[in-house]
């Protein structure tokens, strides 16, 4: 509600949880941890906005799930990247890269 | 693809709801443990560990409504909790409900109703494979074309001087079919026909017949569903008559059999045979008339035997009687199509008829998608003010819905605050409310859908009194139909919803709860005062409508006609249908004519021509010897101009037309060539004025103007029109014409339902293969000339009164909402000394307020309606003062009325239980 994503924020989140499911698949936890960690710290994730993440991506066909034991052998639902998924991230990283140089460009010019 | 899958998951939400959320609940679950656990290795206990989770990532119960919420599938889910919650605010006040719903059937009824009969009359498609890329085909000409000798069909002036026509020669039309290369198919069709048939032993009855090219069915893509088409060699002379039948004809009068092909019936006593049933809903190419067979075009010859002199009627090329209509074949242009079907038809017409190529008028294409024109223009005018009339009512109904739910939106308020205190989002109180008004909508619109098939049945019924039962029009259930009514309905849930519901989602909390109800809406009921006097307005605009439109026809029902329209009847019979000749005729129609008669009740019958007020009648120009004539090109002056009858003996005794001078036609008058006539007074005063008649002689012809010698003068009568001014009228002898239909004028003292059955039975009696095929009283013929016009001050007077009644129940409703508000203030004011009469004029004085803006806002509207309307009053004009007033007065006496009631029970508040209301 009050705490909904802004356009930018949601796009973001979106795409970082793909990069970090580019590596292998992954619990909710454990993307939220592995965010937290790369991040250091700057990103502290409620589960609220990263599961409505999940089902977007899952429903939009970019990932996948399904059920599988942890290390901890407890039940937890694994993500995993989708082909589509995988082209997704790589045009969303370009697309950011763009925007990141055409906004320190602007930024700088002054 | 990801579509599908987000469709796919949704539906699985909403339908296995349990094992969905379980799912996301384990899931969530495990992620809030797994922090725990986090926490726990750092040294926390389980408590606190789950604790600070819970404040750090969000509590699960919270989580699993934010990821919910996310869907569209939860929109719809909360949809249908207001839709349920809405049934059950609404089952709370039935008295609310009724009323609404009542209004709102009305309103959208009214609208379908009429909506179906314009789309019916004027914008549906012929129901026919691609209607799209049919063309019908006219012709246009400089005059009247040279070598033609008779045009049926469409016939106009168009400006110049020039003519507009539809129709083609037989012969000429199949070497245009067959020779053209741009039309998939050119079918050729007659305008329909009145045939009697008869099948087995029954008496013969009369249907209406076409005549069609042998390509007809296959080129519309109509196929029979029983039976088959025509085939190309039976479009000819001298083949074995063969008819197909519409469906509608099969199963009224063949019982639906399937043994009706091969089935030999009698056509105008010639045997035919039955090879099809055309497709139910199949009525022909003409919207409003149902045809009930179809037979070849060379089948007329048989059909329609020709005078004495043998002449094959239809396959001259001088006798122009065959509409077409083409399928454009794809890809070919329309200005391509005509270009060539101009150009064949100017060479094969020039050959055929042995002229000029520029002398063959040119043909020209038109679109065909609704088949050939349905209603006249002024037919299709009245459709179009109820059109307006409809809207009108619908805008008023609005208002009055809208009022009756803001008043209700107002009680409450209450509602509303604590939805919004507990954390309702306004946009959520505010769809709540709109899925009631949607709700309120669709049940209004079920009940408007009801209403209106009865109602467009009742109006189908008016337009086609006194018509021939194959004028009809399809008014069935459609989607097109179905379509309008919902889109009205969403329409008015739209205009009546919005204001209660943008009310409700404004609600100020602070002022809401702590208050009482009456406080919240500001102070003085602006908005439904406001749409109470545009109910108003709207109302004056009805009643002027409905007052002038019920005037106009009451001048026309009682204009002096010039003679006694009751109990007069006319009875019909064709029997040049059957086969009559010239010779047998005289003694049929003589022998019809003394056995009714004979018949108990009736005083006096005369067979006639024309039957007056019937709408048709005869034309022609009188030359007097010695008259100067302005010759015109083609076109009679109407100060030259006479109507024309042919009348027998004692016709004027039988119609009472009163004799002035001389004599009537007698006897000894009724032979070919005889010279007596009569005239009535409008022809003495405009050819012989101020000299005796009696005695005088004319002609209609130019070359003979001493052809007719007057013998008597009556009484003028109206000939064919209640509204045009009256033209001079000729009475001829009657000699019955077999190409021509018989009507006997019967003066009774019977009723006309026991005369309509005696001379039924007489009829029959005298040759069953002679059907009678009309029976009207005067008064009817009046009233079919009148259709029209009673149709709209019908409608527009019932529409008129219900406006009237809601704006009532608006007015009401409002002013007892202010009652009940102001109890404190009248139990103040009334005990400070204020007394009755000043409390009912504090009241009054709020409604006449509201009246008088209305009536204000409402009279550009109710002259513009006047000034629309002025082309089909009669003797009235758009301002009549009379109608003005008599809006005004009865809006005054209703409003005063509705506003007596609250203004009573404000009289009754007592001083004491109002001051410790609060």
């Amino acid at each position: 509600m009050a705490d909904k994503p802004s356009d930018l924020v949601q796009g973001t989140l979106d795409m970082l949880i793909l990069k970090t499911l580019a590596l292998e698949p992954m619990h909710g936890y454990g993307i939220a941890v592995r965010l937290e960690q790369m991040s250091k710290g700057v990103f502290r994730l409620n589960a609220g906005s990263l599961f409505v993440a999940f089902q977007r991506l899952e429903r939009a066909g970019l990932i996948s799930s399904e059920w599988k034991a942890t290390e901890n052998s407890r039940r937890a639902k694994y993500y995993v990247l989708t082909d589509q998924g995988r082209k997704r991230l790589n045009s969303e990283t370009r697309e950011w890269g763009r925007q990141v140089a055409a906004i320190a460009r602007i930024l700088e010019a002054s | 693809m990801s579509l599908l899958r987000n469709i796919s998951d949704g539906l699985r939400w909403l339908f296995r709801k349990e094992r969905v959320t379980q799912e996301l609940d384990e899931e969530l679950n495990g992620f809030l443990e797994m922090a725990a656990e986090e926490k726990m290795k750092q040294g926390m206990g389980r408590k606190d560990a789950l604790r600070a989770v819970r404040l750090e990532r969000g509590s699960l119960e919270v989580t699993k409504e934010i990821v919910h919420s996310a869907s569209w599938e939860s929109f719809l889910g909360t949809c249908w909790r207001d839709l349920r919650f809405a049934l059950r605010m609404l089952r709370k006040s039935p008295g609310l409900m009724f009323a609404v719903i009542l209004s709102l059937g009305i309103g959208v009824g009214a609208n379908t109703a009429i909506f179906s009969l314009v789309d019916a009359a004027i914008l549906k498609p012929l129901p026919v494979e691609d209607p799209d890329s049919l063309r019908v085909i006219e012709w246009s000409n400089p005059e009247f074309p040279e070598g033609v000798s008779n045009i049926n069909g469409d016939f106009n002036q168009i400006s110049g001087g020039g003519v507009q026509a539809s129709s083609v020669g037989a012969h000429l039309y199949r070497k245009l079919a067959h020779e053209q290369t741009v039309f998939a198919a050119l079918v050729g069709i007659a305008d329909s026909n009145p045939v009697g048939i008869a099948i087995d032993a029954l008496p013969a009855e009369q249907v209406s017949l076409q005549y069609v090219s042998d390509n007809f069915f296959q080129g519309l893509g109509v196929l029979p569903v029983i039976g088959r088409p025509f085939r190309a060699e039976e479009d000819r002379v001298g083949q074995e008559p063969l008819v197909v039948v519409s469906h509608r004809f099969w199963v009224s009068r063949l019982g639906g059999a399937g043994d009706a092909l091969d089935r030999s019936v009698r056509i105008n006593n010639v045997p035919a045979r039955i090879v099809g049933v055309a497709p139910p809903g199949f009525f022909g190419l003409r919207a409003g008339q149902w045809t009930d067979i179809y037979a070849p075009l060379a089948m007329r010859v048989a059909f329609q035997p020709g005078q004495s002199d043998g002449a094959p009627r239809g396959e001259d090329d001088s006798d122009w009687w065959v509409r077409e209509m083409g399928r454009l074949k794809p890809g070919v242009s329309e200005t391509a199509a005509k270009t060539q079907i101009a150009g064949l038809f100017r060479s094969l017409a020039a050959e055929a008829m042995n002229l000029e190529p520029k002398k063959i008028p040119e043909l020209i294409t038109l679109s065909g998608r609704r088949g050939f024109g349905a209603l006249n223009a002024r037919d299709a005018s009245a459709l179009w003010i109820l059109v307006l009339l409809v809207g009108v009512l619908l805008l008023i109904v609005c208002a009055n819905v809208a009022n009756l739910l803001l008043s209700r939106s107002v009680v409450r308020q209450r509602e509303s605050a604590v939805r919004l205190a507990l954390g309702a989002t306004r946009a959520r109180v505010f769809r709540q409310h709109l899925v009631e008004s949607g709700v309120l909508a669709l049940l209004g619109g079920g009940a408007g859908l009801a209403f209106g098939s009865v109602l467009a049945r009742s109006i189908h019924l008016v337009i086609e009194s006194g018509r021939d039962p194959s004028s009809m029009f399809d008014l069935h259930l459609d989607l097109r139909v179905l379509g309008c009514t919902g889109g009205l309905s969403i329409l008015t849930a739209l205009l009546f919803g919005l204001a209660p519901a943008v009310q409700a989602a404004r609600a100020d909390l602070n002022d809401a709860l702590k208050a009482q109800v009456g406080s919240v809406m500001g102070g003085r009921l602006r908005l439904p005062k406001l749409l109470v006097s545009l109910q108003i307005a709207l109302c004056l605009t009805a009643l002027v409508a409905a007052g002038l439109l019920g005037r106009s026809l009451e001048n026309l029902r009682w204009v002096d006609i010039g003679f006694d329209r009751e109990k007069l009847a006319y009875a019909s019979v064709n029997p040049g249908q059957a086969g009559y000749s010239t010779e047998r005729l005289g003694p049929y129609v003589e022998r019809v004519r003394q056995e009714l008669a004979r018949l108990p009740g009736v005083l006096r019958v005369s067979p006639v021509e024309v039957r007056l007020l019937s709408g048709n009648g005869n034309l022609s120009r009188v030359s007097v010897p010695g008259r100067p004539s302005s010759i015109e090109k083609g076109v009679v002056a109407p100060t030259e101009a006479a109507n024309v009858n042919s009348v027998g003996d004692g016709f004027f005794e039988t119609l009472r037309i009163p004799l002035i001078a001389g004599r009537t036609i007698e006897r000894r008058d009724i032979r070919p060539n005889a010279d007596a006539v009569v005239v009535d007074e409008l022809f003495t005063r405009r050819f012989f004025p101020n000299e005796n008649p009696l005695g005088r002689r004319f002609g209609f012809d130019p070359k003979d103007s001493n052809r007719y010698e007057i013998v008597g003068v009556v009484r003028d009568t109206l000939y064919n029109s209640l509204r045009r001014e009256p033209l001079p009228t000729v009475y001829e002898p009657y000699l019955p014409d077999v190409r021509d239909p018989i009507h006997f004028a019967i003066r009774t003292t019977m009723d006309s339902a026991r005369l309509a059955q005696a001379v039924r039975a007489v009829v029959a009696s005298v040759d069953p293969a002679v059907p009678l095929i009309e029976f009207h009283t005067q008064n009817g013929l009046i009233d079919r000339l009148l259709r029209t016009e009673r149709l709209l001050a019908l409608m527009s007077v019932a529409f008129g009164l219900v406006a009237l009644i809601l704006a009532a129940i608006g007015i009401a409703g409002v002013l007892a909402y202010a009652v009940a508000r102001r109890t404190n203030e009248i139990g103040v004011r009334m005990a400070l000394g204020a007394t009755a009469s000043d409390v009912i004029r504090m009241v009054l004085r709020d409604s006449l307020w509201m009246v008088g803006a209305g009536i204000l806002i409402g009279f550009p509207f109710a002259f513009a309606i006047g000034k629309l309307l002025r082309a089909i009053l009669f003797r009235l004009e758009p301002l009549d003062p009379w109608t003005a007033t008599a809006a005004l007065f009865a809006l005054l006496v209703v409003t005063l009325l509705a506003s007596w009631l609250p203004a009573r029970r404000a009289v009754c508040v007592d001083p004491i239980v109002a001051l410790r209301y609060e």
